[in-house]
């Protein structure tokens, strides 16, 4: 215990790597990179306050103006009645709906491809593999033609079923549970008399918080960000996503789609305001499953 | 209650040994369970990735009245004449994609984790982490004026190497390098998260025991810390292959702000794209997807095999 | 290694799963087919889907076209109408082919009337896809007035016109005119030239006399629309739904070529694109001339966000033409069509819709952004234009160049301004001369035009 915190003493600049020079670099990483990381997003941010000529000709760090703000605003949530509107709504309930559905399929799925043993165990992990390495261009026919022959084209679950189909997080789930949680754990639980829904719902469930918080983000995320499948499957504009949504947005862009040009076309700071506000939701999410993210599946049983 | 270490804990330093799954107890999941957690996920699994696959393979083999066409589609595909630009693109992009994600992720995870200020870790993972919330059309703009060496935030750093105009920058030479650097952009933060999380979870008393022999920083990392992320490593090197090899967004996204400069067959997904939806040609759409799909699955094996991804501790 | 056998035993277990879905998926194959409609040709010269003259019809459009829905909207609440908006197929995104080849497949779910910002769609609508029927109905055989269809200005329905057959309605022109700044012009004591070497003759002057002006700009997708097309170079001329003829070494297409080469080394035509903060940043105040689309004038001349051109300088002319050439010919860069889906179940309504958003005043004359391709509607729109007191100069020569667009141009499934894009302007910007590149342009045209089943010479 004591060479713990002694060693914690040590560590002057909050980091346990020893030595100037092993600091020194590290430093210099960590910097590099939050500037390559940070800048984009700063000049986002300062450049829905801009108007269009501003955007080109100011510096890209020099801050716009409060009214032209505002017009950006208004002429973003004026666009087509208010239809911006309406496909944020549109992607929230995708969004949430399929990680619902998700969590509810992918935790116990992975679970069990871990911690259990069935037949078709390795053939299942192959062919999700498998699936999850084909491009998505050669699946959207058949399950297009899928959804259409059970009517479903047009309507919300059209979306939102193929999108709870998420082997990326079954994969993660599998992983966890196969790394973080000992066996003898289950075994215990096993012999002291749970039957097997117990055992997942009592030990198992609790201890995989970090991974079902993970699994919800990156899901959340996936589908907010999903434009293709919508695409196909929603003919009509009031049941667009953002992210569909956005291309409307960009054919009534001057830059993007030349004929389309005049004075009260979009503009390329409402543009910009457009983007920071399609990504809103999942920085958001982002922040508050931090929580989660950060104790980082130490669940698994360490001693910390 | 005393809980043993996770059993990749009790490896470290000594070759790995492979536990047998049932020695404690009772046979675990040699009842029907199994089947009862997964059937959710099966029945998705046939109806979005399975049939859709089988059927994207029945369209690969057959042309466009449904008779059978041999390997037809895939000679048509590969004589194409965009086919092997795009196949050269998509290798250097997938080259330096790959080594950029593998080896900056790591550091970087590494590097983030050694930070002991919670609150600079935190908010270094969610600026890490922000850009991968901007998805296709979304960042459309912004690369047109992050790429404009006239209106860009770096704009010292293009006309640094030369470029003085915005279709300067996407030359062709220099997208393989433009693309893997937006893909990093969005993506690497992520897996960062991920990365993060999984070093959490070795154990600090394995760290300090080391350190207190002796090894510094570096060594610690090579010999301790990724040797335990093997498996988180090997998922990521796979998905990134994967992604990689699908290379679709960046150019799509460049292609838009460009005007068409940037071409939209850059990549083999956006030809097969192309052959779907302006060719209204589904078989060579099939066709290309296959065979992306095979080269996907041959180099993911390697991943697969040396990271032990399906190996149970 | 125990993994590789444990994943061959599991490959071989897959095969087996393989081969029992192989038989579900045979399933799935026959949920493609389609049940055939009636194949006969109905009165119009299609075949009709059962009609009913008061069912709701919906309509697609894009944003900008929204209005139009609208002003038909106000003037005729009689017909009920669902407007659907979608990205209009711009900016590459084929959307419309898209949904309607996915509608095609499921066999339901066409609109009644869609609104391209693209041309070249009646080159696939018109077509049988896979054995289905084509998608857009054709409107010369009695489903829109032949007054009407007359009184488009001549060469305007040439997008639309396949095999004698008429699949869609013009919704707004392009035409290529000189536009010039008559305040610069005259402080310089520069006539407006009425040929191309006189054009370039005055864009060497400018170089050597004014440096930093410009008289043109080349760095667009649609340089050639303006330029080449003007020059009746042969490189887009398609003489069938599959055939088309590519010639890219014929003097036409190297006097255009060898001008723009001059011109760009003088750095009097940069290759700049127009829409580009370079642009905006670098020639703002200091556009001499530009040839270009009529819609120039709203998007960078009489826009605040681009050049801002004050009012009373901008002024157009006819646009320039070869030594020699007897009938002047001129480009065209966009304009949109309105199509009436075969399959509408409301034919009555859908061509009431159409023809009213194409030719009237209500939303051609008031609202619309473009000039009219319906030749009474162009006249009113342009004499509103005029009483803008924008213009230094009349508006004539954009009404006398509508009907000069040159027809030995046309409108393929394949996009002129991609080829362009990606083959000629990284080459230009690498250094080397548009005329040394004609043999490239010729190679990419034919190799696009084949992948698109075409049959190139």
């Amino acid at each position: 215990m004591t060479a713990l915190t002694g060693e914690r003493r040590s560590s002057q600049l909050g980091m346990s790597i020893r030595g100037w020079s092993g600091r020194g670099i590290a430093g210099v990483v960590l910097v590099v990179f939050v500037l390559f990381f940070a800048i984009p997003i700063i000049w986002l941010l300062i450049a829905v306050t801009k108007s269009s000529k501003g955007l080109i000709l100011d510096n890209p760090f020099a801050l716009g103006s409060w009214s032209e703000f505002a017009a950006n605003w208004q002429q973003l949530f004026g666009f087509q009645d208010g239809a911006v509107t309406t496909w944020i709504g549109n992607s929230a309930l995708y969004s949430i709906g399929a990680l619902v559905l998700t969590l509810v399929v992918s935790i116990p799925a992975g679970y069990s491809l871990a911690l259990t043993e069935f037949r078709l165990r390795r053939a299942l992990l192959v062919l999700t593999l498998v699936v999850m390495l084909i491009p998505s261009t050669a699946l959207v026919l058949p399950i297009f033609l899928e959804l259409n022959t059970v009517g479903l084209i047009g309507t919300p679950l059209s979306v939102i079923l193929p999108m709870s189909f998420f082997p990326f997080g079954v994969y993660l789930t599998y992983i966890y549970f196969s790394t973080s949680i000992p066996r003898d754990l289950l075994s215990a639980a096993r012999i002291d008399g749970c039957t097997e829904i117990q055992v997942f719902t009592r030990v198992a469930l609790p201890l995989a918080t970090p991974v079902v918080a993970l699994v919800a983000f990156f899901s959340f995320v996936q589908n907010w960000n999903n434009f293709f499948l919508p695409f196909v499957m929603l003919p009509s504009s009031d049941g667009y996503p953002i992210q569909v949504g956005l291309t409307s947005l960009l054919s009534a862009t001057p830059a993007f789609n030349p004929s389309s040009a005049g004075s009260d076309s979009v503009q390329l700071p409402t543009l910009a305001l457009a983007t920071v506000v399609s990504i809103l939701p999942v920085l958001i999410v982002f922040l508050f499953s931090q929580r989660f993210l950060v104790s980082g599946m130490t669940a698994g049983g360490t001693k910390e | 209650m005393t809980i043993a270490p996770p059993s990749d804990q009790l490896a470290v330093g000594a070759p790995e040994r492979r536990r047998p799954a049932r020695r404690t107890g009772r046979a675990p999941g040699r009842t029907p369970i199994g089947y009862v957690f997964v059937s959710l996920y099966a029945i998705l699994a046939l109806a979005f990735g399975i049939f859709p696959a089988l059927y994207a393979v029945f369209l690969a083999f057959t042309n466009a009245d449904g008779g059978f066409a041999g390997l037809g589609n895939f000679v048509q595909v590969v004589t194409d004449f965009r086919f092997w630009p795009a196949v050269l693109h998509v290798v250097a992009y997938l080259v330096i994609w790959l080594l950029a994600l593998l080896i900056f992720v790591v550091l970087l995870a590494l590097v983030v984790h050694a930070l002991r200020v919670r609150w600079a870790s935190t908010s270094l993972r969610f600026i890490y982490y922000l850009p991968g919330a901007l998805a296709g059309a979304s960042s459309v703009l912004l690369w047109l004026f992050v790429l404009d060496p006239i209106a860009s935030p770096v704009s010292g750093l293009l006309r640094l190497f030369g470029f003085t105009s915005f279709v300067q920058v996407i030359q062709p030479g220099n997208l393989p390098v433009v693309f893997a650097i937006i893909a990093f952009w969005t993506g690497a933060g992520g897996w960062i998260v991920i990365m993060y999380g999984a070093l959490n979870n070795i154990s600090t008393e394995v760290m300090e025991a080391a350190r207190i022999d002796g090894a510094n920083a570096v060594q610690i990392a090579l010999q301790i810390q990724l040797p335990l992320l093997r498996k988180w490593i090997a998922y990521m090197g796979v998905m990134s292959l994967a992604a990689g090899t699908q290379l679709f967004v960046e150019p799509q996204l460049l292609s838009q702000a460009s005007n068409g400069v940037v071409p939209n067959d850059y990549s083999l997904n956006q030809l097969a794209y192309l052959y779907a939806f302006q060719q209204n040609d589904f078989n060579g759409a099939a066709a290309i997807s296959l065979l992306l799909l095979v080269v996907a699955l041959l180099l993911s094996w390697v991943f697969v095999s040396r990271g032990g991804l399906f190996e149970k501790e | 290694m125990v993994g590789i056998h444990t994943a061959v035993r599991s490959r071989r277990r897959s095969a087996l799963i393989v081969s029992a879905l192989g038989a579900a998926t045979a399933l799935l194959a026959l949920t493609g087919c389609t049940s055939a409609a009636s194949s006969a040709n109905g009165s119009y010269g299609f075949p009709e889907a059962k009609q009913d003259n008061s069912s709701t019809i919906t309509v697609w459009v894009d944003a900008d076209r929204q209005a139009a829905a609208k002003a038909f909207e106000a003037t005729h609440p009689e017909t009920k109408i669902k407007v659907v908006t979608y990205d209009g197929s711009a900016n590459g995104s084929n959307s419309f082919r898209t949904k309607m080849q996915l509608f095609d497949r499921a066999g339901s779910g066409w609109p009644d009337v869609v609104f391209s910002s693209q041309n070249n769609d009646a080159a696939w609508a018109s077509q049988k896809n896979g054995g289905k029927q084509a998608f857009a109905a054709v409107m010369n055989k009695g489903l829109v007035p032949k007054d009407t269809l007359d009184n488009f200005t001549p060469g305007a329905l040439n997008p639309c016109t396949i095999d004698g057959q008429v699949y869609c309605l013009r919704n707004d022109l392009a035409q290529a005119v000189l536009w010039y700044n008559k305040s610069l012009m005259d402080q310089f004591g520069y006539t407006v030239p009425t040929t191309w070497e006189d054009y370039q003759a005055l864009g060497e002057k400018v170089a050597t006399e004014h440096p930093g002006y410009i008289v043109g700009a080349a760095g667009d997708p649609w340089t050639p629309e303006v330029y080449m097309w003007a020059s009746k170079c042969e490189a887009n001329n398609i003489t069938g739904p599959t055939s088309v003829t590519v010639k890219t070494d014929t003097t036409e297409c190297k006097r255009a070529a060898s001008m723009l080469d001059t011109l760009r080394t003088d750095k009097t035509v940069p290759l700049v694109s127009v829409f580009t903060p370079e642009f905006v940043k670098n020639y703002s105040g200091k556009v001499l001339m530009m040839p270009g689309p009529a819609w120039y004038a709203g998007a960078i001349f009489n826009n605040p966000q681009s050049l801002n051109v004050p009012a009373g300088q901008l002024g157009v002319a006819a646009p320039p033409a070869w030594k020699g050439d007897d009938k002047p010919a001129t480009g065209n860069v966009g304009g949109g069509t309105w199509f009436i889906s075969s399959h509408s179940k409301n034919l009555k309504a859908s061509e009431q819709f159409v023809e009213f958003v194409t030719t009237a005043d209500q939303y051609q004359v008031d609202k619309a952004p473009g000039y009219p391709a319906y030749a009474p509607a162009a006249a009113k729109w342009v004499a509103k234009q005029q009483s803008s007191n924008y213009y230094a100069t009349s508006l004539d020569p954009i009404v006398t160049a509508a009907s000069q667009v040159w027809a030995g141009w046309g409108y393929g499934l394949f996009s002129q301004e991609a080829i362009w894009a990606k083959t000629m302007t990284p080459a230009i910007t690498g250094g080397q001369s548009i005329v040394s590149l004609l043999p490239t342009w010729q190679q990419a045209i034919e190799n696009q035009a084949k992948v698109n089943g075409y049959k190139v010479n």
